[in-house]
């Protein structure tokens, strides 16, 4: 197996923490900091979910907005900087490096969220004074975020291969809205009389990335067992719909002409 | 080289990517089924403080009671009719909409009728009813109504006439307040627990509310005290009915037949009376009026 996409993945991971991208940890650990101080005053009975909620919520939040922006930045500043001609130049095809970026971001990404995750199992250990056995929902819902994350990682890379970096961010962030309504789609094809309708909002629902599946926040606040089928599915998911998409990245920036 | 392997790129994503579209169809039904069980929401209310909300909401505080009020209007819709469905948080949710935005007159009414109204209707909580509708007088002492639906809490649901008839008296001070209200402070003071001062209270917020629910709630009452009528004449028929003949009707015909009763005889939906044992009228078991204990005709066991 070729080892470039991983030497670009590596040198990926370096640039973005060069370009100081991992100081919106510091923003993570004030944010997580305040709300275990402040969370024993104002949410009486709930400081636990409370901390959860919050916790997960800004992961996925910071995550996504890495994602994306540095996501949709990915090719258009080697294009924009001419260093994709000399690294295109040498034996490195262009699918490589398109997998390369999208690994590199990905592991930026999850050094971020594992360190984000050691911040929140600090705050909730200073809120409950102990760790419960069903705080292993939490891991799994940081691990679902980090599905989310590839997946819009790889989307961004989509878009940026033949998109500007303003509308490669207005599409990611359109479908991953949409990703996240997925359910709802389906239903207004449940109500609708129209059999086209119905058959439309079916047909969008399965196509689109269904973000609505990695969010288990809920669960995981409310210390549920999630299924462990479940774990296997969404990985299966992410896997696959990212295969789909990078595919087609590697289709399109493959048939671009770069001169 | 690479325009060769380009093209191979470009070949292999169009053959790849239905077939995977087409296993993430399969692969997402799947889950469908697996996440199922955690899809059913929790009800939940992170800061119950309206103050609190009030000062994080930087000023957007009457978009944010729009939220709440929607939001209390949802959870109340998902719940109200369900058998064990409780209504713990419908109290703290009207609460943090009135006091982000305390001349949202809706909030109070409805707060008014489905905090104090008994399950499966309501939250059975008409203390928590006259603390939300005495916060609202406070903050809108011209709004006159807010004094009737007071009064309706203390009359029909605390059985407090005299506070009723303090309050239907007090907004009848207002000098926009319409005149019944100073007459329903004599009825309810005179006698507040017959079923005509019931009938006047339902009615006036029948007639006044522009939110269905509550119209539909008041027109329910209206209709179960119709048929709380309606039965206790007919009660009163059967006994006049056994003064002559000796025994009970066995059905409503017989007292059509003996004279004693005319007419349709039939509840406010449309469904004729029935007789129970030993003569005492009943609702048609497929009429859906709902008639509170207290409403019910007691039994004969002779």
């Amino acid at each position: 197996m070729s080892p470039i996409p991983g030497i670009v993945a590596v040198n990926t991971f370096r640039e973005a923490v060069r370009d100081r991208v991992l100081y919106n940890l510091i923003f993570f650990a004030l944010l997580m900091m305040g709300t275990a101080v402040l969370v024993g005053g104002v949410s009486i009975g709930i400081e636990r979910d409370v901390i959860v909620n919050l916790g997960l919520t800004a992961i996925s939040v910071f995550g996504i907005l890495m994602a994306i922006f540095i996501g949709v930045g990915l090719v258009h500043k080697e294009i924009e900087k001419r260093t994709l001609y000399s690294l295109l130049a040498k034996p490195v095809q262009r699918w490589q490096f398109l997998v390369g970026k999208f690994g590199g971001l990905v592991l930026t990404l999850t050094v971020n969220t594992a360190l984000m995750m050691v911040g929140l199992a600090a705050a909730l250990f200073y809120v409950t004074r102990r760790f419960e056995r069903s705080d292993g929902t939490i891991v799994v819902a940081i691990y679902f975020i980090l599905l989310e994350l590839a997946l819009i990682t790889s989307l961004a890379l989509l878009f940026s291969c033949f998109s500007t970096p303003m509308l490669s961010t207005l599409y990611t962030l359109g479908i991953y809205i949409a990703g996240v309504f997925a359910p709802n789609i389906r239903d207004i094809g449940v109500v609708t009389a129209s059999p086209v309708a119905r058959w439309m909002a079916t047909a969008v629902y399965y196509l689109l990335p269904n973000f609505h599946n990695f969010n288990v926040m809920a669960a995981a606040a409310h210390q549920e067992t999630i299924p462990a089928a479940l774990i296997w599915q969404n990985t299966l998911y992410a896997a696959l719909y990212i295969a789909v998409v990078l595919l087609s990245a590697a289709a399109i920036f493959s048939s671009r002409d770069l001169k | 080289m690479s325009g060769g392997n380009n093209t191979r790129v470009v070949r292999v994503a169009l053959m790849a990517v239905p077939a995977l579209l087409i296993s993430l169809t399969f692969l997402q039904q799947r889950i469908d089924v697996s996440a199922a069980p955690l899809q059913n929401e929790k009800p939940e209310l992170m800061l119950r403080s309206g103050a609190m909300v009030k000062k994080l909401s930087l000023g957007y505080d009457p978009l944010l009671a729009d939220i709440y009020w929607t939001r209390a209007v949802q959870y109340f819709g998902e719940r109200v009719g369900l058998r064990g469905a409780t209504f713990e948080l419908l109290g703290p949710l009207l609460d943090i909409t009135t006091t982000l935005d305390p001349q949202l007159m809706v909030a109070y009414r409805f707060g008014a009728i489905f905090l104090s109204e008994p399950a499966p209707a309501g939250a059975g909580r008409p203390d928590l009813a006259v603390e939300l509708v005495k916060k609202g007088i406070a903050a809108n002492p011209d709004q006159w109504r807010l004094y009737g639906d007071l009064g309706l809490i203390y009359s029909i649901h605390l059985k407090d006439y005299q506070k009723a008839a303090k309050a239907y008296l007090e907004g009848s001070k207002n000098p926009n307040a319409q005149i019944y209200m100073k007459a329903m402070a004599g009825a309810v003071a005179q006698k507040g627990d017959s079923l005509e001062t019931s009938k006047l209270i339902w009615g006036e917020v029948y007639s006044t509310t522009d939110d269905a629910q509550i119209k539909k709630r008041a027109r329910q009452h209206l209709e179960s005290l119709d048929a709380v009528i309606d039965l206790k004449n007919l009660n009163q028929t059967s006994e006049t009915y056994w003064e002559k003949f000796g025994h009970y009707p066995a059905t409503i015909q017989e007292l059509r037949d003996a004279g004693l009763a005319e007419g349709k005889l039939e509840d406010p939906e449309g469904y004729p009376y029935v007789m129970g044992a030993y003569g005492v009228p009943q609702l048609n078991p497929e009429s859906t009026i709902v008639m509170e204990r207290d409403q019910q005709l007691p039994q004969r066991n002779h």
